[in-house]
């Protein structure tokens, strides 16, 4: 696992070199990708494989050093992640050498910071850590928004920065206040103090209110309601390869953020909690801190579902449309996490994560050929404006069909991976008896079918205008934007392995004990 | 009694950098994120307990060859110091950004550039 971030931090190195710059980034996605393959099949997918694999930096021992873990969980998503990153990273090659020299040169560079980032996120079993590598990541799509340097892009990105940096400090603070409850920042090490504070002599109960802070700076960086503003300006002014990244990947970090504490770290916590609204009754009570994440989150996603689609209808540009979309789409992939909070079996719990992950996968793929596809259109014609748009389907039928993939595997039509993804979601709802999340979730579906329709038939069919009739697709932007249809398609068709894996991921999001042995041979598989 | 000063600092911190953080003026946005991040730095670091500074607690003072006598908790101090170097890179970055929108609209009042939006969604 340390391959990943060799290959990573090992691109960097070479990045000020201009000449070789182009064929190392993609090299370097390749490279990546590659290494996760490996990491999954080691780790998780082989015959013989020991579920997790740890490494604990500088040999410190779990508690008192920096460890890395991969699990099912971290594999799945930084294998989601190198789908995505080698599409955007191909792409950019063509996108980025019409950019001017100056910008051009720390492009690739700020591309494998913001990728390095994601992938520590992913990987770190230490909350403090976490926190440096969400910076690490957010420093790089700080730069990103502000790219092009026009007006709309640095009010967008003096936004993006201010929200941001409020959140580290909140971030910081709950950190600061759960090593002074609990002794400890080791996610592994948390588990097992919070499972049995008495042992330790600790009292646990701060550390729900810090939780609820973590879960607000997670349910930023995914963008979900009420945090959802900064979306729509920040995904407008960052490239479309880089917003690719930062729909299917960066907002992935957040919602495994949340699975991973949620489940992993404070499933076992054994904490009353009883929230009441005074005078009104109506309140939250159950004995673990889930009881609490679970409503909140549920809360969240189904106003980002609502919102999202809402806000996406009337947008006038194709990227509009799509920012919107992701935020209904987070709520898609919060809602069965939700579910899983407050689930009533072990079985529903873990179904309804493996909805939650295969949902990110899907989006992300999905997401992430929508916005490459919106960058190829601005490419070949100047514009993404409805207005300027139309007749896209007839001048450029490989873009057209590409987009018209990504449209579907979004609303899920069955042959493409979004189907699985929303077929899960759905059975979650039915499973755990909540016919008002299913009428939500159809709702929800209704209106992505609605606004792509409306993307679709704005910018693809009808009288050509002047800009399309002018414009020539890019034959690079769309050989990646057919590779990544085919890749949907696969995924939709050959879903058993893909099935196989989220399920073992979603074991590792369960698997409290097993993490902590792994993590902490010494001290853990001491409580059940 | 340290301890009880620093509660109130840390509690003014956060008040002034969140009142700082709402004025309309940018670089004063700007210096309200600089003091509120400040302030959860202090706040770490008051959760590593304070220890009144005497020789026995320096380690090569108190003994030789000995274990290392209770200070305050180095893991926060750590976590502050790199908390340090990522709120200064932010605040740098966080500058030059308002200077940038400056040279691009020309003003740094917030409501003025929450006009210039409209105009921005319709470009």
């Amino acid at each position: 696992m340390l391959v990943v971030l060799i290959s990573a931090v090992g691109t960097l190195i070479f990045r000020q070199h201009p000449r070789a710059r182009t064929a190392l980034t993609v090299a370097g996605a390749v490279g990546y990708a590659g290494s996760v393959a490996a990491l999954s099949w080691t780790v998780v997918l082989a015959p013989d494989a020991p579920g997790i694999a740890t490494y604990q930096v500088g040999g410190h021992q779990a508690p008192y050093g920096i460890t890395l873990v991969a699990d099912g969980l971290s594999a799945f998503m930084l294998a989601t992640v190198a789908a995505v990153a080698l599409a955007s990273a191909v792409f950019s090659v063509g996108y980025v050498s019409n950019i001017d020299y100056d910008r051009r040169t720390f492009y690739n560079p700020l591309f494998h910071f913001l990728l390095l980032g994601v992938t520590g996120a992913f990987l770190t079993g230490d909350l403090f850590n976490l926190f440096v590598w969400f910076e690490v990541m957010l420093m790089a799509s700080y730069v990103f928004v502000a790219y092009y340097g026009g007006p709309q892009h640095t009010r967008a990105a003096f936004w993006y920065v201010a929200l941001n940096l409020v959140a580290s400090a909140v971030f910081l603070l709950a950190v600061g206040g759960i090593y002074a409850t609990t002794g400890t920042l080791n996610m592994a090490d948390l588990a097992e103090r919070l499972a049995d504070p008495d042992a330790y002599g600790i009292d646990a109960g701060p550390v729900v209110g810090l939780f609820a802070l973590l879960l607000s700076v997670f349910a930023l960086k995914a963008g979900l309601v009420p945090f959802q503003f900064w979306i729509p300006t920040a995904y407008r002014a960052a490239p479309p390869p880089i917003t690719a990244i930062l729909a299917g990947a960066t907002k992935k970090v957040g919602i495994y953020a949340i699975v991973r504490l949620s489940f992993t770290v404070f499933a076992g916590a054994q904490i009353g909690v009883s929230l009441e609204i005074p005078g009104t009754g109506i309140g939250i009570a159950g004995d673990t801190p889930l009881a609490f994440v679970g409503p909140v989150l549920f809360a969240m996603g189904a106003l980002s579902i609502v919102v999202g689609g809402l806000g996406a209808i009337d947008r006038d540009t194709l990227e509009g449309v799509l920012a919107y979309s992701s935020i209904g789409q987070m709520g898609f992939i919060a809602v069965p996490v939700a579910l899983a909070a407050t689930a009533a079996s072990d079985e529903l719990r873990r179904l309804a994560i493996l909805a939650a992950l295969v949902y990110a996968l899907n989006h992300a793929l999905a997401k992430g050929l929508l916005f490459l596809a919106a960058g190829a259109v601005r490419t070949a014609t100047g514009t993404i404006r409805f207005d300027e748009l139309g007749g896209l389907a007839g001048r450029a039928p490989a873009l057209s069909s590409a987009f018209f993939v990504g449209s579907l595997a979004l609303i899920g039509i069955p042959p493409l991976s979004g189907f699985f993804g929303k077929f899960l979601v759905f059975d979650t709802a039915v499973q755990a008896n909540a016919a008002g999340t299913v009428a939500l979730l159809l709702a929800g579906s209704l209106l992505t079918i609605a606004y792509m329709t409306r993307a679709w038939n704005r910018s693809f069919w009808g009288a050509r205008t002047s800009a399309v009739a002018e414009g020539a697709a890019d034959p690079l932007q769309v050989a990646v934007l057919v590779a990544l249809a085919a890749t949907v398609l696969a995924v939709g068709v050959g879903f058993d392995p893909v099935y196989e894996f989220a399920e073992a991921a979603a074991e590792a999001a369960l698997d409290r004990d097993g993490y902590v042995d792994a993590v902490d041979p010494e001290n853990g598989g001491e409580n059940p | 009694m340290a301890a009880f000063v620093l509660a109130l600092v840390v509690g003014a911190l956060f008040a002034l950098g969140t009142f700082l953080l709402l004025r309309r003026d940018l670089i004063r946005v700007v210096w309200g994120l600089a003091i509120i991040s400040q302030a959860a730095n202090v706040y770490l670091l008051t959760a590593g307990g304070i220890v009144r500074g005497t020789f026995e607690s320096v380690p090569v003072l108190a003994g030789h060859g000995e274990g290392a006598p209770e200070t305050a908790d180095p893991l926060v101090q750590a976590l502050v110091l790199t908390a340090i170097v990522i709120g200064f890179g932010m605040t740098a970055f966080a500058l030059v950004l308002s200077y940038r929108v400056y040279e691009e609209h020309g003003t740094l009042d917030v409501s003025e550039l929450g006009r210039g939006r409209d105009r921005g969604d319709r470009e």
